[in-house]
């Protein structure tokens, strides 16, 4: 992989990528269990991910430190240098997934002390799948340095703010129809917040294998949802903004 | 599950004319060649010399005895020590076993779960766990390339990798459940045992035992009791409403009785289509993970379902156009395509004006980016399904188009939902079970292929399917 005539360079180049892989699975599984706590109202799990959420700050640290003294005492150039930078903003982004991915355990476990709202959260259940499953294929992009397959996560992010609208409509709905469900409503509305945000952060993480392979950035235009007149459902007010750049 | 033939290397098997030395040849263990036959040899040429030359006998006689009991310990010695692990027979038969590397390597390579070596390196350094053996089978589930690869660019699970460490470092045994998320989920259960390693460093067996089906009967019980209970309760709330209102102040209406028993054989029979439907879904998810065989013609699929239907289609004055590839043969269940099809067609037939046309278009050898590109100008895509990438596959694409009125962003994602139907659209007569589509998603995944849909409020909407062509085209030219 690594044709360096100091073979410690490499060693030390090889094991931030393997951490960086390593937080990603472990920012994987805190995404999916959240979704699961959701979906199967388990407070046991819920628990876990908040419990597990200070594992990824301290691997996010670790890496950060790495990365600075791999920079420091080595001075890399082009793809080393850029394999360095991407392990840095990669640990960023995989540190907020956890974050977000712990608020929606946090969520899960005040959710389950109301009653089970079985069609929404099975809504949740579905973008939180979708969710994933861009995680899943963006790391896979990482450790495998594919990157036709960055790109097809990049250009699909659509598909989650879809997914996002869509549960939005549907919360409105049930809030209007039964207001004793709001505060449950509400906490739904969150988590599909959080997963969509999650979905933003995997295209960051595709955006920035590009930026580590290529050296360019992506260029073009990311597909994206803009609202239309006819999209406002009567009586619904102000529709949310589809991306917010947050 | 056998493996097919081409995946075992040429000759993997051992071969008589392989051994060496031949198996012709005197074995090593024959009496020719033991201590005691030469010692036998030596004793009896020094009694000759004795006969002959008799003034030398009585040092070669001592001397043959020397041999002789010298000849006579070593055998015994040998003897004792001549127990080997799978017993030496005394045609040295079973010695060929433990040496045929090969054959252990192919018992290894076929077997059917995914089974890997890993060697551990320092406890602190992450990069230092690799694979360094993996069989055929982990090697097409987890995409490694070569040996020697990392472990956490294949299994970034952190229970698994936990479990792997205190093999590694800890010498503990472990299991775990790891879930592979994709188009169709998989259940694993990862097992790691220690392995002692001969050379430094440590070594553990990571093996994954699928066990995707139990969790599947699991959900799919919860699943079924939830929607099944809540979509006939309302036709039978319906049906329980009317016997109570025919037996008490309508017994004696003649006119209201009629009508009354219309409706309940309206709302029986579509309790019949609900729970028939619900049947066939319950069916193709339990098949979800099998791979379909046999092969199907996709026009001539098309043009027996268009036959099919041209009863309800005249009914409504819709004439149905089926054009593209007269042959595209593709890797599936005939009924299932079939189903496919059907539902598409029925759906578009449902939502076309009267007089309208329906499009039925079949296109075939695409790359994956092909199927996907938009078909409608000033339309939403939606891709409702997306089947995992594989390198140079191709596809077959069958395209279904109506001119009704189209259906709203908002539904799009939720199209493929069950027992969802689009708020304020009347499909006719004929209500749907809010199951078509939802069936047709789950024979499409399970044919690993994909679905989209595309639609503009007025325009109508273009549902495409596609599914993954037949390996061998030769093959599919002779099949009709």
């Amino acid at each position: 992989m690594n044709q360096h005539t100091v073979k410690a360079y490499g060693d030390e180049l090889n094991q931030l990528t393997a951490e960086v892989a390593r937080m990603g699975g472990l920012a994987e599984a805190q995404v999916a269990d959240a979704v699961e706590s959701v979906a199967r109202r388990d407070i046991a799990l819920a628990r876990a991910v908040v419990g597990r959420d200070v594992k990824l700050d301290i691997m996010h640290r670790d890496i950060e430190k790495k990365a600075i003294r791999l920079i420091a005492l080595r001075q890399p150039v082009a793809s080393d240098l850029r394999k360095a930078l991407s392990a840095m903003k990669l640990s960023v982004d995989l540190e907020r997934t956890g974050d977000l991915a712990k608020n929606i355990a946090k969520r899960a476990l005040s959710l389950a002390e109301t009653e089970p709202m079985q069609p929404l959260t099975r809504s949740i259940e579905r973008m939180g799948r979708l969710v994933s499953l861009r995680l899943r294929d963006v790391l896979d992009a990482y450790t495998a340095s594919e990157i036709d397959r960055a790109l097809s996560v990049w250009q699909s992010d659509d598909e989650v703010d879809e997914h996002y609208n869509a549960l939005f409509r549907e919360l409105l709905t049930y809030m209007m129809g039964d207001p004793r469900t709001i505060s449950a409503c509400t906490h739904l509305l969150f988590m599909a917040k959080n997963l969509e945000r999650i979905g933003d952060h995997a295209t960051n993480i595709a955006e920035t294998i590009h930026y580590e392979i290529t050296g360019d950035d992506m260029v073009g235009e990311r597909p994206r949802w803009t609202p239309t007149p006819s999209d406002t459902a009567p009586g619904m007010g102000q529709m949310p903004l589809p991306t917010p750049d947050l | 599950m056998a493996l097919p033939e081409s995946r075992l290397p040429d000759r993997s098997l051992p071969m008589p004319f392989d051994e060496s030395p031949s198996p012709v040849a005197p074995l090593a263990s024959s009496r020719l060649w033991t201590p005691g036959a030469s010692g036998l040899l030596a004793v009896m040429i020094m009694v000759l010399i004795a006969v002959a030359q008799p003034q030398l006998a009585a040092w070669l006689l001592s001397g043959a005895v020397v041999v002789g009991f010298v000849t006579w310990l070593g055998s015994r010695r040998s003897g004792s020590t001549q127990i080997s692990p799978i017993g030496e027979g005394e045609d040295g038969e079973a010695t060929r076993f433990p040496a045929s590397q090969a054959l252990m390597d192919s018992v290894f390579e076929a077997l059917n779960d995914p089974v890997m070596i890993i060697s551990g390196g320092e406890a602190d350094d992450i990069a230092g766990r690799r694979i360094v053996l993996a069989n055929g089978a982990a090697r097409d589930l987890l995409r490694i390339q070569r040996e020697g690869s990392l472990l956490v660019s294949a299994v970034r699970d952190p229970n698994v990798l936990e479990a792997v460490d205190e093999a590694l470092f800890g010498g503990i045994s472990r299991t775990t459940d790891y879930a592979a998320a994709g188009a169709r989920t998989r259940h694993w259960k990862a097992w790691v045992r220690p392995l002692p390693s001969a050379t430094t460093g440590s070594l553990a067996l990571l093996g994954l035992r699928d066990e995707t089906d139990v969790r599947r009967m699991e959900l799919m019980r919860v699943d079924f009791l939830a929607n099944a209970s809540h979509e006939l309760r309302t036709p039978l709330a319906s049906l329980s409403g009317f016997i109570e209102t025919l037996k008490g102040h309508a017994r004696d209406d003649a006119v209201a009785r009629d009508r009354f028993l219309d409706i309940m054989a309206t709302q029986a029979e579509r309790m019949s289509r609900l729970v028939a439907d619900l049947l066939s879904l319950s069916r193709i998810e339990l098949n979800e993970h099998i791979p379909p065989s046999g092969r199907v013609d996709l026009p001539r699929a098309a043009s027996d379902v268009l036959d099919a239907v041209s009863v309800l289609s005249h009914e409504k004055g819709i004439s149905l156009v089926l054009d593209g590839a007269r042959r595209a043969v593709i890797d599936g269940e005939r009924d299932e395509i079939v189903q496919v099809i059907q539902n598409l067609i029925d759906n578009a037939i449902k939502y076309s004006p009267r007089d309208g046309t329906v499009e039925i278009a079949v296109e075939t050898d695409l790359a994956l980016d092909e199927t996907m590109k938009a078909r409608m100008e000033g339309a939403t895509r939606l891709s409702l399904l997306t089947p995992d990438r594989e390198v140079g596959a191709r596809y077959v694409l069958v395209t279904v188009r109506d001119h009704g009125p189209g259906l709203a962003r908002e539904h799009l994602p939720r199209l493929t939902e069950r027992f969802y139907r689009v708020e304020g659209q009347k499909s006719g007569e004929r209500a749907g079970t809010g199951l078509g589509l939802a069936i047709v998603k789950h024979i499409v995944n399970r044919h690993r292929g994909g679905l989209s849909v595309e639609s503009a409020p007025g325009e109508g909407a273009i549902f495409s399917a596609f599914f993954p062509m037949a390996a061998d085209r030769a093959e599919s030219v002779e099949l009709q």
